[in-house]
């Protein structure tokens, strides 16, 4: 990263982390303050730890357990376009994973990886509630259901 | 003239199904007035399309954008009280879904909303209880205690604040009814919960929403503003000030101390109990902390009485039970009924049988940690005490039907993993022994089961059955075992 968007970067998170200061008697919320890091800059770099600890008043070990505790917290960044393959059971009965097996063809990657253009992120998702109209995609925020494999290419397209 | 008014809902799993395709195809359309609704919950004719006439609704069931004109014309259309999935339910929590706007109170009240609350404000916190003993209301989430019995726990533990936190994390894969309800009647839940509040001297209160549920979130946020302006929040002597808090994805967040623990802002382990939350719970404070669709029902109950709701249900699953139908079925949807129907009559009358062109192989009642039932024990009756004598559970009452061309080995694997990704890590038994479970069905799938296997996940079972501090640990063994004990052929590679 170079000096100058490692400068942004700061700064954001700075900004960030002045609002989640521990104000009595509201006690730090580690969780909510990852979140919030994670909204602004979109996932939350390792490196700032230290610094999440130091505004917060916990130990560096606090921040790193419920960093690493939480399936939506990301230290790494996504690409463009985040695609989510529901897994939970009713979508498992309805054989998502041919639909799985068609995207992981489709993009060319595995679940958690993202595209070399950066365009595409493939993850899985454990139940968004569309247990009825299952199997379930989620492209960005947009819910598709009852996603057969020979939806995909349509699901895609308008993903820059 | 005046623009013909048709309903179509916004629930989540109706736009999944295409409602958003129609509203954007007939948007700008003349002396049409499109309102989007709840969900009536029976998804398999979602998007579904309704109009009134003096005789009532009329439905338009998998409507496409081409139908607008026999739509508009009256034609072809089913009266939506003759819908059997539907006409054949016991609505009573579930009433108003697909008539109202979500987020409109002129709606909800004019539909009997608020009446409850009404009622509990003119009432004593002793006789607001008395109401829910009367009930016999259980908690709907899947422990199944008796409501009434948790509030007067947290009433009479003195202290200095006291809070009521909504369940909402719905983390069973295969329900979605507390979904429905954040989505489609969010001031239902909202009562509830003041309802409560009212019962234990509360006065702050928190919904931890799952961050799977984006558009309950915001629901629930429009409609707690709305609540806010009309002074709904104005509690005796005091002022509710609620808040929603957003999940990240775990899942053994919905027990209810890992919540509290996520609440206060750590990971989400679980506490061992006593003390019980409603002594100590968020902050150290008396806390109930209950499931949306229990803080839903709660409103009724007050406002019809503990003596009406008590005359539904069986001897001591008093009430009716929501169900969410899924997996491989015709019919996949809600269904509120009694308590005491078959699950094989839910599974006929609801449920209508198999998906085109699918064969009934099991079915898996309450979520990753339920058991799963072949087409023999249909005939279990739905109520807690049959599902625990069964060593079964209900769960958030999530129905999840499977077609033989599942692999029971992939399933059981699938089951195990899930404990072990989700697992808090607290206990070894579930913590380790989620993990070698998982291994040692790996080691069944790729064809080097050994002799001895299928007793040892027998035994890691008792283990993790008898030394786990919660249902996550507890739980794990039984969808693995009833899988194994009914299709053991498929274990014996």
């Amino acid at each position: 990263m170079n000096e100058k968007s490692s400068l942004n970067l700061n700064l954001d998170l700075s900004l960030i982390l002045q609002r989640c200061r521990p104000r009595d008697p509201k006690p730090a919320d580690v969780l909510q303050t990852l979140l919030a890091v994670q909204d602004g800059l979109g996932h939350v770099p390792p490196e700032a730890i230290p610094e999440i600890a130091r505004a917060l008043e916990v130990t560096e070990a606090d921040v790193a357990g419920v960093l690493t505790y939480y399936p939506d917290l990301r230290t790494r960044p996504t690409g463009r376009h985040l695609v989510r393959v529901c897994t939970g059971e009713s979508c498992v009965a309805n054989h998502c994973d041919r639909v799985l097996t068609a995207l992981r063809k489709k993009l060319g990657i595995n679940l958690n990886e993202t595209t070399p253009d950066g365009r595409f992120t493939l993850e899985r998702v454990y139940c968004v509630g569309n247990c009825a109209v299952s199997p379930t995609v989620i492209v960005d925020e947009q819910v598709h259901g009852r996603v057969t494999e020979s939806d995909i290419a349509s699901l895609l397209k308008d993903c820059r | 003239m005046t623009p013909t008014r048709l309903y179509l809902s916004n629930d989540t799993s109706a736009r999944a199904a295409g409602a958003d395709r129609l509203a954007r195809a007939w948007e700008g359309t003349a002396d049409l007035e499109l309102v989007r609704t709840s969900s009536r919950g029976a998804f398999f004719l979602e998007p579904l399309v309704e109009r009134d006439t003096p005789e009532g609704r009329v439905g338009w069931p998998t409507a496409a954008p081409a139908d607008l004109r026999r739509i508009l014309a009256g034609e072809g259309g089913v009266p939506v009280s003759q819908i059997p999935f539907l006409a054949q339910q016991t609505r009573v929590t579930f009433a108003n879904f697909g008539q109202t706007q979500p987020l409109s109170a002129e709606e909800y009240v004019a539909h009997g909303g608020g009446e409850g609350l009404d009622r509990a404000r003119a009432l004593s916190p002793e006789a607001i209880i008395e109401e829910l003993k009367v009930s016999g209301l259980r908690g709907r989430g899947g422990a199944a205690f008796p409501v009434w019995n948790k509030w007067q726990v947290a009433r009479k533990t003195q202290a200095d604040r006291k809070y009521v936190v909504a369940n909402a994390d719905e983390g069973d894969a295969g329900t979605y009814c507390d979904r429905m309800i954040m989505e489609g009647e969010p001031f239902r839940l909202l009562e509830g919960m003041l309802i409560c509040a009212l019962a234990i001297g509360a006065d702050a209160g928190y919904i931890y929403c799952r961050q799977e549920y984006p558009a309950a979130v915001q629901a629930l946020q429009a409609a707690i503003e709305e609540a806010e302006e009309d002074g709904m929040f104005d509690l005796k002597g005091g002022h509710f000030h609620l808040e929603v808090s957003v999940g990240a994805g775990s899942y053994v967040c919905g027990e209810e101390t890992a919540l509290l623990e996520s609440l206060e802002g750590r990971r989400g382990v679980v506490r061992a109990k006593p003390p019980y939350p409603a002594v100590s719970g968020l902050y150290g404070r008396p806390t109930i902390v209950s499931n949306v669709l229990t803080f839903a029902t709660v409103p009724s109950i007050l406002a019809r009485g503990g003596k009406w709701y008590a005359t539904m249900g069986t001897e001591r699953s008093r009430g009716t039970v929501v169900l969410q139908i899924g997996g491989r079925v015709k019919q996949p949807g809600l269904v509120e009924v009694p308590f005491g129907m078959t699950l094989q009559e839910v599974l006929d009358r609801f449920g209508s049988g198999p998906a085109p062109g699918a064969r009934f192989k099991a079915v898996q009642v309450g979520g990753p940690l339920g058991s799963l039932f072949p087409a023999s024990r249909l005939g279990i009756r739905i109520c807690y005490d049959a599902f625990a004598e069964a060593g079964a559970i209900l769960g958030h009452g999530g129905i999840v039907v499977y077609d033989d061309e599942t692999d029971m080995v992939e399933l059981a694997r699938h089951f195990m993993a899930f404990a072990a990704d989700e697992s808090c890590g607290k206990c070894t038994p579930c913590r380790v022994g989620s993990v070698r479970g998982r291994e040692i069905l790996e080691r069944i799938q790729a064809g080097h089961g050994g002799p001895g296997d299928l007793e040892l996940l027998a035994d890691l079972g008792e283990t993790m059955k008898a030394a786990s501090l919660c249902a996550l640990g507890g739980r794990a063994p039984y969808p693995v075992l009833t899988a194994i004990e009914h299709f053991g052929n498929e274990f014996r590679r």
